[in-house]
């Protein structure tokens, strides 16, 4: 019974938690990003499985992570607002070509992190040469380029 | 599907972003408060004496308990008992019953000599040349939750104490 209700709860808190922390929480843009996630994942084994190192601990323990996925993912498809409060949305950060300030800084993202999509995406050079560009849902920058006249 | 510039289809929802981002503030003051609650003791392991580390004289002055008033489910912690003016070379601490049904002593320095439990708790006998003894527990608690413990001395004075376990 422990391994379940722990399995639970450490779920719930991780999503929570890295909803609170933002889209950008677990996009890999740094390489300290990727250690932290190393950290974390480290940190969680120990309040999944505690002392208990059976196989039969492992298993229900998978189980009960799988089955909170689907309890999820059906949740998600049945209210579509319950997939917005967990999930969140797409946010325009550039605009027609004009940076939105007040967005860009209330997600803690700036134009260097736009450039360097447009770089990885598009291979543009230059911030004039985007029309959108979007945060999207998993905190990667998606990009729209301008269309050539 | 709203069309944003009456071009790009995209699904924005300013009004939750907005909310989001207010949640989010909020819950930054909150994990603040947890870690400074947590750095001043009130999660256990260590913090400010007075708030984890509680001491305890019994009324006749001749114990001084030490204990955590903040534990850790399956976390080891330590328990220390100081005996002064000592009249017998085999001391005894008696612990009432959540200490033997909560806890798990791991280890006690110096080792008794004798271990007797009994309907309503535990006795450990000690044994000493001095007047003065030093003895420390290292317990693990197994349950969640408030414990309350009855310690009682050689001398038959006793202290109350409770700790919160912590999942």
């Amino acid at each position: 019974m422990e391994t379940i209700i722990r399995g639970i709860i450490v779920y719930l808190f991780l999503l929570i938690i890295f909803r609170l922390n933002g889209k950008r929480a677990l996009y890999e843009a740094t390489v300290f990003d990727f250690v932290l996630l190393l950290i974390i994942a480290e940190t969680t084994e120990q309040g999944l499985l505690g002392e208990d190192h059976s196989v039969t601990g492992s298993i229900l323990l998978i189980i009960t992570l799988i089955g909170m996925d689907i309890l999820m993912s059906l949740l998600k498809q049945e209210f579509k607002f319950f997939e917005k409060a967990v999930d969140g949305g797409p946010l325009i950060l550039l605009d027609n070509g004009k940076l939105l300030h007040d967005r860009l800084k209330k997600e803690r993202v700036d134009e260097a992190d736009i450039l360097e999509s447009a770089r990885e995406l598009k291979g543009l050079m230059r911030l004039d040469q985007i029309k959108y560009a979007i945060l999207e849902k998993d905190g990667t920058i998606t990009i729209i380029p301008q269309e050539e006249s | 599907m709203k069309k944003h510039n009456g071009e790009l289809e995209i699904d924005e929802d300013l009004k939750l972003e907005h909310r989001t981002w207010t949640v989010q503030r909020v819950s930054w003051g909150v994990m603040l408060l947890l870690v400074l609650a947590a750095l001043l003791g009130f999660t256990g392991r260590g913090g400010l004496p007075g708030i984890s580390t509680i001491k305890e004289t019994s009324a006749s002055q001749t114990i001084e308990l030490e204990y955590q008033r903040f534990l850790r489910s399956e976390t080891v912690d330590e328990l220390s008992v100081k005996l002064k003016d000592l009249k017998t070379t085999a001391p005894t601490l008696y612990f009432s019953k959540d200490f033997v049904e909560r806890m798990q002593v791991e280890q006690i320095v110096p080792e008794p000599e004798k271990v007797e439990t009994g309907p309503d708790g535990i006795t450990y006998t000690f044994s000493t040349t001095q007047a003065e003894s030093h003895i420390v527990f290292y317990t693990k608690p197994l349950e969640i939750g408030n414990l309350q413990v009855t310690m009682r001395g050689p001398d038959n004075s006793t202290i109350n104490f409770s700790q919160f376990v912590y999942p």
